[in-house]
Protein backbone atom coordinates (compact mmCIF):
# COMPACT_ATOMS: atom_id res chain seq x y z
CA UNK A 1 0.00 0.00 0.00
CA UNK A 2 2.41 3.08 -1.16
CA UNK A 3 0.02 5.63 -0.30
CA UNK A 4 0.17 4.83 3.02
CA UNK A 5 3.78 4.89 3.40
CA UNK A 6 3.89 7.92 1.11
CA UNK A 7 2.55 9.03 4.53
CA UNK A 8 4.86 8.03 6.72
CA UNK A 9 7.86 9.25 4.66
CA UNK A 10 6.19 13.24 4.81
CA UNK A 11 5.65 12.13 8.35
CA UNK A 12 9.27 11.55 9.07
CA UNK A 13 10.27 14.80 6.93
CA UNK A 14 8.09 17.05 9.13
CA UNK A 15 9.51 15.36 12.05
CA UNK A 16 13.03 16.24 10.84
CA UNK A 17 12.36 19.96 9.62
CA UNK A 18 10.81 20.36 13.14
CA UNK A 19 13.72 19.32 14.96
CA UNK A 20 15.91 21.50 12.89
CA UNK A 21 13.52 24.09 13.49
CA UNK A 22 14.08 23.68 17.62
CA UNK A 23 17.90 23.51 16.92
CA UNK A 24 17.84 26.94 15.08
CA UNK A 25 15.29 28.71 17.69
CA UNK A 26 17.64 27.52 20.79
CA UNK A 27 20.17 28.96 18.77
CA UNK A 28 18.59 32.69 18.53
CA UNK A 29 17.47 32.35 21.79
CA UNK A 30 21.12 31.57 23.38
CA UNK A 31 22.81 34.48 20.88
CA UNK A 32 23.98 36.53 23.97
CA UNK A 33 24.43 33.38 26.25
CA UNK A 34 27.82 33.43 27.70
CA UNK A 35 28.10 30.40 30.16
CA UNK A 36 26.39 27.09 29.25
CA UNK A 37 27.21 23.79 31.54
CA UNK A 38 29.63 22.57 29.09
CA UNK A 39 32.06 25.63 29.62
CA UNK A 40 32.49 28.84 28.00
CA UNK A 41 30.12 30.48 25.52
CA UNK A 42 26.77 28.69 23.91
CA UNK A 43 27.97 27.16 20.17
CA UNK A 44 25.40 27.41 17.49
CA UNK A 45 24.06 23.84 16.97
CA UNK A 46 22.43 22.58 13.19
CA UNK A 47 21.65 19.25 12.34
CA UNK A 48 22.48 16.84 9.59
CA UNK A 49 19.91 14.89 7.99
CA UNK A 50 20.02 11.34 6.33
CA UNK A 51 17.54 9.70 4.39
CA UNK A 52 16.32 6.66 6.12
CA UNK A 53 14.44 3.52 4.11
CA UNK A 54 12.82 2.59 7.12
CA UNK A 55 10.88 5.50 7.89
CA UNK A 56 9.12 3.94 4.87
CA UNK A 57 7.76 1.49 6.85
CA UNK A 58 4.36 1.07 7.54
CA UNK A 59 3.93 -2.49 8.37
CA UNK A 60 7.07 -4.48 8.26
CA UNK A 61 10.41 -4.63 7.71
CA UNK A 62 9.92 -6.92 4.70
CA UNK A 63 7.67 -4.34 2.70
CA UNK A 64 10.19 -1.47 3.75
CA UNK A 65 12.85 -3.57 1.40
CA UNK A 66 10.59 -4.49 -1.12
CA UNK A 67 9.16 -1.04 -2.07
CA UNK A 68 11.59 2.04 -3.18
CA UNK A 69 11.19 5.57 -1.52
CA UNK A 70 12.64 6.41 1.76
CA UNK A 71 12.30 8.80 4.78
CA UNK A 72 14.27 11.22 6.42
CA UNK A 73 15.44 11.67 9.98
CA UNK A 74 18.45 13.35 11.83
CA UNK A 75 21.70 11.66 12.19
CA UNK A 76 23.31 13.94 14.31
CA UNK A 77 23.67 17.12 15.35
CA UNK A 78 26.46 19.48 14.85
CA UNK A 79 28.21 22.15 17.40
CA UNK A 80 29.93 25.27 15.47
CA UNK A 81 33.41 24.43 16.09
CA UNK A 82 34.52 28.16 15.51
CA UNK A 83 36.29 30.11 18.33
CA UNK A 84 33.88 32.55 20.11
CA UNK A 85 33.51 35.99 19.14
CA UNK A 86 35.10 38.43 21.95
CA UNK A 87 33.76 41.83 23.13
CA UNK A 88 35.40 44.04 25.96
CA UNK A 89 33.10 44.50 28.79
CA UNK A 90 35.51 44.48 31.51
CA UNK A 91 32.93 44.83 34.38
CA UNK A 92 30.75 41.06 33.04
CA UNK A 93 31.17 38.29 35.29
CA UNK A 94 32.32 36.14 32.96
CA UNK A 95 35.05 38.56 31.71
CA UNK A 96 38.62 37.18 31.17
CA UNK A 97 41.77 38.56 32.79
CA UNK A 98 41.91 41.33 29.90
CA UNK A 99 38.09 42.04 30.28
CA UNK A 100 36.98 40.23 27.33
CA UNK A 101 34.12 38.17 27.49
CA UNK A 102 33.56 35.50 24.75
CA UNK A 103 30.14 35.45 23.30
CA UNK A 104 28.75 32.88 20.78
CA UNK A 105 29.54 33.67 17.11
CA UNK A 106 26.49 34.29 15.37
CA UNK A 107 24.73 35.88 12.52
CA UNK A 108 21.25 36.19 12.89
CA UNK A 109 20.98 36.22 9.35
CA UNK A 110 22.41 32.59 8.88
CA UNK A 111 19.71 31.51 11.44
CA UNK A 112 16.72 33.46 9.85
CA UNK A 113 17.68 32.20 6.25
CA UNK A 114 18.28 28.36 8.02
CA UNK A 115 14.41 28.80 9.85
CA UNK A 116 12.90 29.71 6.47
CA UNK A 117 13.94 26.70 4.92
CA UNK A 118 13.12 24.47 7.26
CA UNK A 119 9.50 25.88 8.13
CA UNK A 120 9.11 26.08 3.87
CA UNK A 121 10.45 22.33 3.81
CA UNK A 122 7.95 21.43 6.22
CA UNK A 123 5.34 23.24 4.45
CA UNK A 124 6.17 20.73 1.54
CA UNK A 125 5.71 17.95 3.65
CA UNK A 126 2.44 19.38 4.16
CA UNK A 127 1.42 19.50 0.90
CA UNK A 128 2.67 16.78 0.33
CA UNK A 129 0.20 14.73 2.79
CA UNK A 130 -2.96 16.67 1.48
CA UNK A 131 -2.27 15.79 -1.77
CA UNK A 132 -1.94 11.37 -0.54
CA UNK A 133 -4.88 12.16 1.84
CA UNK A 134 -6.75 13.49 -1.51
CA UNK A 135 -5.55 10.21 -3.28
CA UNK A 136 -6.69 8.01 -0.65
CA UNK A 137 -10.10 9.60 0.11
CA UNK A 138 -10.65 9.06 -3.96
CA UNK A 139 -9.65 5.32 -3.76
CA UNK A 140 -12.58 4.91 -0.48
CA UNK A 141 -15.08 6.87 -2.45
CA UNK A 142 -14.96 4.33 -4.89
CA UNK A 143 -17.26 2.41 -2.66
CA UNK A 144 -19.98 4.76 -2.94
CA UNK B 1 -13.25 -8.24 -11.59
CA UNK B 2 -12.65 -5.17 -13.35
CA UNK B 3 -12.71 -5.27 -17.45
CA UNK B 4 -11.27 -2.54 -20.06
CA UNK B 5 -11.23 1.67 -18.65
CA UNK B 6 -11.53 0.31 -15.66
CA UNK B 7 -8.51 -2.33 -15.48
CA UNK B 8 -6.70 0.22 -16.92
CA UNK B 9 -7.02 2.77 -14.45
CA UNK B 10 -6.61 0.12 -11.83
CA UNK B 11 -2.87 -0.26 -13.34
CA UNK B 12 -3.02 3.99 -13.51
CA UNK B 13 -3.78 4.64 -10.27
CA UNK B 14 -1.86 1.56 -8.57
CA UNK B 15 1.59 3.30 -10.26
CA UNK B 16 0.50 6.49 -9.78
CA UNK B 17 0.24 6.00 -5.89
CA UNK B 18 3.92 4.43 -6.77
CA UNK B 19 5.03 7.53 -7.95
CA UNK B 20 3.37 9.57 -5.56
CA UNK B 21 5.22 7.73 -2.69
CA UNK B 22 8.82 8.51 -3.63
CA UNK B 23 7.60 12.12 -4.95
CA UNK B 24 6.40 12.10 -0.88
CA UNK B 25 10.63 10.91 -0.51
CA UNK B 26 12.09 13.67 -2.76
CA UNK B 27 10.54 16.67 -0.86
CA UNK B 28 11.00 14.53 2.89
CA UNK B 29 15.00 14.66 1.66
CA UNK B 30 15.28 18.06 0.17
CA UNK B 31 17.44 18.98 2.55
CA UNK B 32 19.84 15.75 3.09
CA UNK B 33 22.88 16.08 1.62
CA UNK B 34 24.08 13.61 -1.19
CA UNK B 35 20.27 12.51 -1.69
CA UNK B 36 19.45 12.06 -5.80
CA UNK B 37 16.01 12.24 -6.81
CA UNK B 38 14.09 8.92 -7.33
CA UNK B 39 11.21 8.61 -10.21
CA UNK B 40 9.57 5.65 -12.13
CA UNK B 41 9.66 5.66 -16.07
CA UNK B 42 5.50 6.03 -15.99
CA UNK B 43 5.41 5.10 -19.71
CA UNK B 44 7.31 2.24 -20.15
CA UNK B 45 5.90 1.06 -16.23
CA UNK B 46 2.42 1.68 -17.49
CA UNK B 47 3.29 -0.11 -21.02
CA UNK B 48 4.42 -3.03 -19.73
CA UNK B 49 1.40 -2.82 -17.13
CA UNK B 50 -0.90 -2.86 -19.90
CA UNK B 51 0.79 -5.96 -21.86
CA UNK B 52 0.15 -8.05 -18.54
CA UNK B 53 3.63 -8.19 -16.98
CA UNK B 54 2.41 -8.72 -13.65
CA UNK B 55 5.40 -7.00 -11.95
CA UNK B 56 5.02 -6.68 -8.21
CA UNK B 57 6.98 -3.12 -7.90
CA UNK B 58 7.95 -0.37 -10.49
CA UNK B 59 11.99 -0.17 -11.41
CA UNK B 60 12.95 3.37 -9.70
CA UNK B 61 15.62 4.87 -11.67
CA UNK B 62 17.18 8.44 -11.20
CA UNK B 63 16.20 11.46 -13.46
CA UNK B 64 18.90 13.00 -15.21
CA UNK B 65 19.05 16.66 -16.35
CA UNK B 66 18.68 17.98 -12.79
CA UNK B 67 21.49 20.56 -10.81
CA UNK B 68 22.60 19.07 -8.09
CA UNK B 69 23.63 21.55 -5.04
CA UNK B 70 27.07 21.67 -3.65
CA UNK B 71 25.95 19.19 -1.21
CA UNK B 72 25.34 16.54 -3.55
CA UNK B 73 21.62 16.69 -3.08
CA UNK B 74 20.13 17.43 -6.64
CA UNK B 75 16.12 17.67 -5.85
CA UNK B 76 14.01 20.38 -6.86
CA UNK B 77 11.45 21.32 -5.00
CA UNK B 78 9.51 22.75 -8.15
CA UNK B 79 9.29 19.38 -10.35
CA UNK B 80 8.42 17.54 -6.91
CA UNK B 81 5.36 20.05 -6.44
CA UNK B 82 4.23 19.61 -10.02
CA UNK B 83 4.62 16.07 -10.03
CA UNK B 84 2.55 15.99 -6.47
CA UNK B 85 -0.22 18.25 -8.26
CA UNK B 86 -0.20 16.53 -11.24
CA UNK B 87 -0.33 12.58 -9.88
CA UNK B 88 -2.94 13.72 -7.41
CA UNK B 89 -5.14 15.11 -10.55
CA UNK B 90 -4.27 12.36 -12.69
CA UNK B 91 -5.41 9.92 -9.95
CA UNK B 92 -8.78 12.00 -9.33
CA UNK B 93 -9.24 11.30 -13.13
CA UNK B 94 -8.67 7.68 -13.44
CA UNK B 95 -10.36 7.18 -10.06
CA UNK B 96 -13.54 8.90 -11.95
CA UNK B 97 -13.14 6.22 -14.50
CA UNK B 98 -13.27 3.10 -12.17
CA UNK B 99 -16.01 4.80 -10.14
CA UNK B 100 -18.36 5.11 -13.85
CA UNK B 101 -17.41 1.59 -14.73
CA UNK B 102 -18.38 0.44 -10.91
CA UNK B 103 -21.67 2.25 -10.90
CA UNK B 104 -22.47 0.92 -14.26
CA UNK B 105 -22.71 -2.76 -12.66
CA UNK B 106 -24.27 -1.48 -9.71
CA UNK B 107 -26.84 -0.11 -11.91
CA UNK B 108 -26.91 -4.06 -13.90
CA UNK B 109 -27.33 -5.29 -10.07
CA UNK B 110 -30.30 -2.67 -9.04
CA UNK B 111 -32.34 -2.43 -12.73
CA UNK B 112 -32.73 -6.41 -12.73
CA UNK B 113 -34.60 -6.61 -9.39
Amino acid sequence: MSLLSALSISASGMSAQRQRTELLVENLANSDTTRTPEGGPYRRKDAVFVSDPSAAQFSSLFESEMNSGSGVRVSEVITDKRDPEKRYLPGHPDADKDGYVAYPRMNPAEDMVDLLGASRGYQANVSAVSAVKDMIQKSLDLFK
Amino acid sequence: MFQGIALNSEHYMSLLSARQKLVASNIANADTPGYHTQDINFRAEFESALAGETSTEPTVMEPEGLVAKPDGNNVNIDREARLLAENSMRFSIASNFARAELNSVKTAIQESK
